[in-house]
This record gives C-alpha cells, sequence and structure tokens, in this order.
C-alpha cells in the first residue's frame, strides 16, 4: 500500500509518495521561490521527520525538475546537514544528462557519509 | 508597461550564422515575484534564438534569473513599474548580463552583503571551492534564516561568470555578470 500527496506553488509541483521501505519526494516543473524557508521546507521536513519514525529512507528526486533558483536548494541543504549529523536516511536523485543539475546537485556528495545514510546519486 | 509586468523593450538577433551571434535583450519587469516565470521564458528563448546551446542558454538564464531575482527583492524600493531593468548582450564571443534598479537607504545592509559577497568569492582562485564554502556555511544556518548569499556564488560558480557592481550617483544599482560563451 502506498499513501501519495501533491503540492503545488506556482510551477512547481511537489509529488510525495509513501512507499514501502522509503518517503519519495519528486520536484516537477519550474521552482522561483523568494524564500528558502517557505513551501520547500516545511514539505521536506515533515517527510523528514516522519521517514525517521517510520524507519523509512527520503528520496528527494529532482530529475523532472528544469529549473531551480537557490533559493530551492537551501532547505535541501540545511536538511542534509541536519541529517548528517543526526538521525535518519536520505537520497538525492538527479539526472546526470541536465548539465546545470550536475553540476548542482553534484556538489552535494560533500554530505554524503560512509555509512551511505546519505547518498548522492547522478542518474542517467 | 503592459499588464503581464515584463515589457520586452529590444529583442535583437541576427539570422544568418550558425555559431552563437550578436544580439541584445532588455526587459523591464515590476517588482512583483510571480513575474520570475515569464522572465525566465522570455531569456531562455532569447538565448536559444541567438544559437546558444540549450547547455548555454540554461547557464545564462540562470544567472540572468539570479540577479533579477535580487533586483526585486533589494531594488526598486517605490515598486516603480518595470522599475528593474535585465540587460542582456552577446558580442564578441562574450556575453553580458546586467540588472539595475533603483535603491534605497532601506538596501544598504543588501549592498554591504553584496560587496561582501563578491569580494569573498573573489578570495577563491577555483569557483567551485567558494560554491563548497557556501554550501558548508548555509548547512550550519538555523532553518528560517533566509537569506543564504548562493546565488550570487553560483552566477560565479555553475554560471562560470565574473560579478560585478556599480552604483551611480542616482542611486541606480547595476550588477552585472560577464562570461566567455566558449568557458
Amino acid at each position: 500500500m502506498s499513501e501519495s500527496q501533491t503540492y503545488a506553488y506556482d510551477q512547481l509541483k511537489i509529488d510525495l509518495n509513501v512507499e514501502k521501505n522509503s518517503y519519495v519526494v519528486r520536484f516537477l516543473g519550474k521552482s522561483f521561490l523568494k524564500d528558502p524557508s517557505e513551501f520547500v521546507l516545511p514539505i521536506l521536513w515533515k517527510a523528514l521527520q516522519e521517514a525517521i519514525v517510520a524507519g523509512k529512507r527520503i528520496v528527494i528526486d529532482f530529475r523532472d525538475l528544469a529549473y531551480m533558483n537557490s533559493s530551492t536548494l537551501t532547505p535541501v541543504i540545511k536538511i542534509l546537514e541536519r541529517v548528517r549529523v543526526g538521525r535518519g536516511e536520505i537520497t538525492i536523485e538527479y539526472r546526470k544528462s541536465m548539465k546545470w543539475q550536475d553540476i548542482s546537485f553534484s556538489a552535494l556528495v560533500i554530505f554524503q557519509t560512509p555509512d551511505r545514510r546519505i547518498e548522492i546519486i547522478g542518474v542517467d | 508597461m503592459n499588464n503581464e509586468g515584463v515589457e520586452m523593450d529590444r529583442f535583437e538577433c541576427g539570422t544568418e550564422a550558425a555559431t552563437p551571434m550578436s544580439g541584445s535583450l532588455e526587459l523591464c519587469v515590476d517588482s512583483d515575484w510571480a513575474q520570475m516565470g515569464r522572465v525566465n521564458e522570455d531569456i531562455y528563448r532569447f538565448l536559444v534564438s541567438c544559437k546558444l546551446s540549450e547547455e548555454l542558454a540554461a547557464r545564462y538564464t540562470m544567472v540572468a534569473c539570479e540577479l533579477t531575482e535580487n533586483g526585486i527583492k533589494y531594488g526598486n524600493p517605490d515598486k516603480s513599474p518595470g522599475g528593474v531593468h535585465v540587460r542582456i548582450r552577446l558580442e564578441g564571443g562574450e556575453i553580458y548580463l546586467e540588472v539595475s534598479s533603483a535603491v534605497g537607504d532601506e538596501s544598504k545592509p543588501f549592498l554591504v552583503e553584496l560587496d561582501r559577497t563578491i569580494q569573498w568569492a573573489r578570495g577563491f582562485q577555483d569557483p567551485f571551492e567558494a560554491y563548497i564554502a557556501r554550501l558548508r556555511a548555509i548547512s550550519h544556518e538555523p532553518l528560517d534564516i533566509d537569506r543564504s548569499g548562493l546565488g550570487l556564488v553560483r552566477i560565479t560558480y555553475e554560471g562560470r561568470a565574473a560579478l560585478d557592481f556599480y552604483l551611480e550617483e542616482d542611486r541606480t544599482l547595476s550588477v552585472s555578470a560577464v562570461s566567455q560563451l566558449n568557458n
């Protein structure tokens, strides 16, 4: 059984699917968020807390995101650091063949942990 | 000013060449965040029409949009219609992107931060190192702090552009990014 929820803000859509072993948060469209703490942060934070309680990994999938401003990345960075020093398991997936995604997201490898609790994965 | 908040003053691009060509675009944007989608589309379309690859068009659209967002956030305090000016010029294998807007006393903290961030980023030999340092700094900030300064550093790293700014006597702030198209 899986649950799903969709959030929309301007041209950005976020799909949240609770699957057997993970919470999958999928970003679609274009993101022009004005403030980092609006919209994205509450969704990611709530999903992370629920995933931790359920003993599941959270997967943040950016592959279908066509554009994002820097305010969209900021909450992701903060959440990665909270997981790195605390609890939880998180995977970031991006599209390696999209140059801007490769450049932006591959840098997040600095948050990757040796035990793979945090994984940054470029998918072709 | 049209009803949609973005006025396209000039949209010029030659059509005879197969390689990136010269051309210029000027947009007058309202201080309305809802315009960013339209600004993004207009700039991307212009850059593709100038024969830039999709990769380069996406890269410089990001640069122009990050600059425009700052112009909307911190400039044009009177909210004059079309008060944020976006200029893009392609010439001689170089792209020049500039966003200008009036600034008031309330923009002082932004000007200080702008100067500090640009000087700080110039202190790194490789923009990637500046970007990583910025990511690390942001990661430790409280969740509810909104100002990150990541946009400017992203312009130097992902946009491979040199940043500069100047404040004119009439208190018009222009922030520019310049990049070689073969960079």
